[in-house]
């Protein structure tokens, strides 16, 4: 024990003794230090590129076909307005992660600009989803290319990976168990469980971002005019958090899916409605340590906006706490949209969802179908897994002081 | 004492009127007519403004004003009158009476047993501090904590309790057929026998968590200045441990049952759902099945209800392990 002391104490000095190194690299660092961290996080990578990439890698659609001596690209044909708004998505995501690296390094105004370029990447994905859905009508394919190939009127055709789609029915192979046909098996109207579980990946992601993103909107506004002001405000708002955290989520979340219609975006709303207390918490109680120091006392004596100094000022320095709730969050929506479709409350049933397929495990009969429980379980697991994982990394790493107590 | 308990009371009092507003708000905000389904399967569905309807709208007092719609069912609630269940066509205060006291019970047991786990994993994590216990016990934790509830309890019932596998356990149910015939101790064995896989899979995530908090603060405690005047007094290691750490480290734990509390009523419906087990969260989920209003409302209520009485009861507690808290200066802090 007084070992490892030591060696921490001279990574601290080794850490202090490098004047240069800004926050984002500390935190880096201290992040990288444990491998098992490193693994999740490129598994969540890797889960990001699946869910993207969903379509190219489980699809019935060919690549490219020849019928009659022309060439067609069906599975491009066939994307949906969905896909390109998740293409748009992972590109602003990229342009963000990688893009013009100089804004990160730049000492002053950085985050300023960091925190707008994000205002804008949520609105040029917004907008362009809303153009997407206008604009790029919807396809409904029903041409089956692989009874096209067997009986040989098409030739020379380039099938995805897992050649099946998501929404496939062929009651003649269901409830099969894992076979060299299906590597993962048949659902109960024979769609292949591997394919449903590559694009129930992308429900999965987007309810988890979607509804993180909403409970963190909402947990900053609150959060911040709740730490800022204080006083009567605070305390009527205190009240309020405290209803909203007095009621068991899980049961408030089953109760509001009684009421409202079941649809993706409703869950989505409904997950991230009922998640933002904790956020709130944390961004309240960061603004109130903030609110008395100096450069908060300069910007009010500037004459700035208190949109300016709420956001531009305070923000940027509270965020960290809640951006590394924000991990456990995507993590538990996860597993509450998991749940609530093993319930059936969940989304209807041709839109593919781990939970949904997980629901089909033990057949009405009371037969259990072992290949329908452990991989959409197991999927589930790995995701809340590596999500809780990075998210308890990035906690050590950006609070020095909690992971020398924990 | 007595006047920090009372005080603590009223303070709940606002808290508990809006969990009400919110759950009434829930219910009326909602898109539909309550009467234009008369719920159950075959339910007629009525859209038109018939005369029908609006006279079921005056004979459920849906024509009057939203906030005299709330009041009378708020005086109504604090009379336990919920109304009747359209689907069990009974009183809902009933149904709760008969279902509460199953999840309560499956509660109690989970809590003891992560309880009984939890406090010495945690100590001797915390002892071991880096070690390979240490480091075993927290990744062994969090993969529990990772996995998904429903998962579990059916892999349990397909490995453990079904004709595929291993028929162990009953895949059902809190007791057997033939239990009422039974003297009481092979009752309890039967109940026992039912209750090993639910519990099971209630508890198993509790322990990450709680463990995680007792090896966080018996590891604070044990630098603590104390603990080095213990030991410089030639104490041995484990009174060190046990009359001073452990003591210490406790109190803080106390507050954790009123948050691991709404986790797990919200965990027993998953699992009283898998494994047909007939308490609250059953009830709730036949209810949203079959559109059951008021006993939906019942239950959020009495789920919210649970939950600031837990919320009180740690309270109260940390206030009589702990000698050391002011009660005129805590109510402030709220």
């Amino acid at each position: 024990m007084r070992g490892a002391k030591n060696k921490k104490q001279k990574e601290q000095s080794h850490e202090r003794k490098r004047v240069g190194l800004s926050y984002g690299e500390l935190v880096w660092r201290r992040f990288t230090k444990s491998r098992l961290n490193l693994v999740c996080l490129i598994f969540v990578l890797f889960l990001f590129l699946l869910a993207v990439f969903a379509p190219f890698i489980a699809n019935d659609k060919p690549f490219v076909i020849r019928i009659d001596g022309k060439l067609y690209f069906p599975l491009l044909r066939n994307l949906q307005p969905s896909d390109y708004c998740i293409f748009l998505a992972a590109v602003v995501v990229l342009w963000h992660a990688v893009g013009p690296p100089s804004c990160f390094r730049k000492k002053a105004g950085g985050l300023h600009r960091n925190t707008s370029g994000l205002g804008l990447s949520v609105a040029i994905v917004s907008v362009g989803a809303v153009l997407i859905f206008v604009f790029v009508p919807r396809r409904f394919d029903a041409v089956d290319y692989k009874e096209m190939v067997d009986s040989g009127k098409a030739t020379g055709a380039i099938f995805a990976f897992i050649p099946y789609g998501y929404a496939r029915t062929e009651l003649a192979s269901h409830r099969q168990p894992p076979s060299s046909r299906h590597w993962l098996g048949t659902d109960d109207v024979g769609a292949d469980v591997l394919c449903r579980l590559i694009h129930g990946s992308r429900i999965s992601l987007s309810i988890g971002f979607v509804a993180v993103g909403i409970s963190v909107v909402i947990g900053i506004l609150v959060g911040a005019i709740l730490g800022y002001f204080g006083g009567w405000i605070d305390f009527i708002g205190m009240r309020f958090v405290e209803i909203m955290m007095a009621i068991p989520v899980f049961f408030l979340i089953i109760t509001i899916t009684a009421f409202f219609p079941r649809s993706f975006l409703n869950i989505m709303i409904i997950i991230g409605v009922t998640g933002w207390t904790s956020n709130a918490r944390f961004i309240r109680a960061e603004f109130f340590k903030l609110r008395k120091q100096d450069f908060v006392q300069a910007a009010v004596s500037l004459g700035l906006p208190l949109r300016s100094i709420l956001f531009r000022h305070i923000l940027p320095n509270a965020v960290a706490p809640v951006l590394v709730n924000a991990t456990f969050g995507i993590s538990s929506a996860i597993f509450i949209e998991a749940a609530l479709s093993f319930l059936g409350f969940g989304v209807a049933p041709p839109t593919p969802s781990w939970g949904q397929i997980l629901s089909l495990g033990v057949s009405a009969s009371g037969r259990f179908l072992w290949w329908l429980t452990l991989f959409p379980g197991l999927a589930i697991f790995f995701t809340v897994m590596a999500y809780n994982v990075v998210g308890e990394g990035l906690r050590d790493a950006t609070d020095p002081r909690l992971s020398k107590a924990a | 004492m007595t006047t920090y308990i009372i005080r603590r009371v009223l303070l709940m009092i606002p808290t508990l009127l809006g969990i009400t507003v919110v759950v009434f708000a829930i219910s009326r905000f909602a898109p539909g007519e309550p009467v234009s389904f008369t719920g159950g399967i075959g339910g007629q569905i009525d859209t038109g403004q018939t005369d029908v309807t609006s006279a079921r709208m005056k004979l459920y007092g849906l024509d009057k004003p939203i906030h005299i719609q709330y009041a009378q069912w708020l005086w109504r609630v604090v009379r336990l009158d919920f109304g009747d269940s359209i689907r069990h066509h009974r009183k809902v205060s009933e149904l709760i009476k008969e279902r509460l006291p199953v999840t309560l019970m499956l509660n109690v047991i989970a809590f003891l047993i992560i309880y009984a786990v939890s406090l010495p994993v945690g100590i001797l994590a915390a002892v071991k501090h880096g070690r390979l216990f240490d480091r075993a016990s927290s990744a062994v934790f969090l993969m529990l904590w990772s996995l998904p509830v429903m998962w579990v309890g059916q892999m349990l019932i397909g490995y453990f309790a079904g004709p595929t596998f291993k028929n162990w356990f009953p895949p059902a149910g809190l007791s057997s057929n033939y239990a009422e015939q039974l003297s009481f101790l092979p009752w309890l064995t039967d109940r026992l026998w039912h209750l090993v896989l639910p519990v099971l899979c209630l508890t198993y995530t509790g322990f990450a968590y709680l463990t995680k908090q007792v090896r966080a603060s018996v590891l604070n405690n044990l630098q603590a200045d104390y603990v080095r005047t213990a030991r410089a007094k030639g104490l041995s290691e484990p009174a060190v441990i046990f009359k001073h750490v452990f003591r210490n480290s406790i109190i803080p734990l106390i507050t954790i049952v009123a948050t691991l509390l709404p986790a797990m009523l919200g965990g027993s419906v998953i699992i009283e759902r898998i494994f047909s087990i007939p308490g609250m969260g059953l009830l709730a989920f036949e209810a949203i099945t079959s559109r059951d209003y008021n006993v939906i409302m019942a239950v959020a209520t009495i789920a919210g209800i649970l939950n600031l009485a837990g919320l009180l009861l740690a309270d109260i507690a940390y206030a009589v392990v702990d000698p050391r808290i002011c009660f005129e200066s805590t109510v402030e802090a709220l």
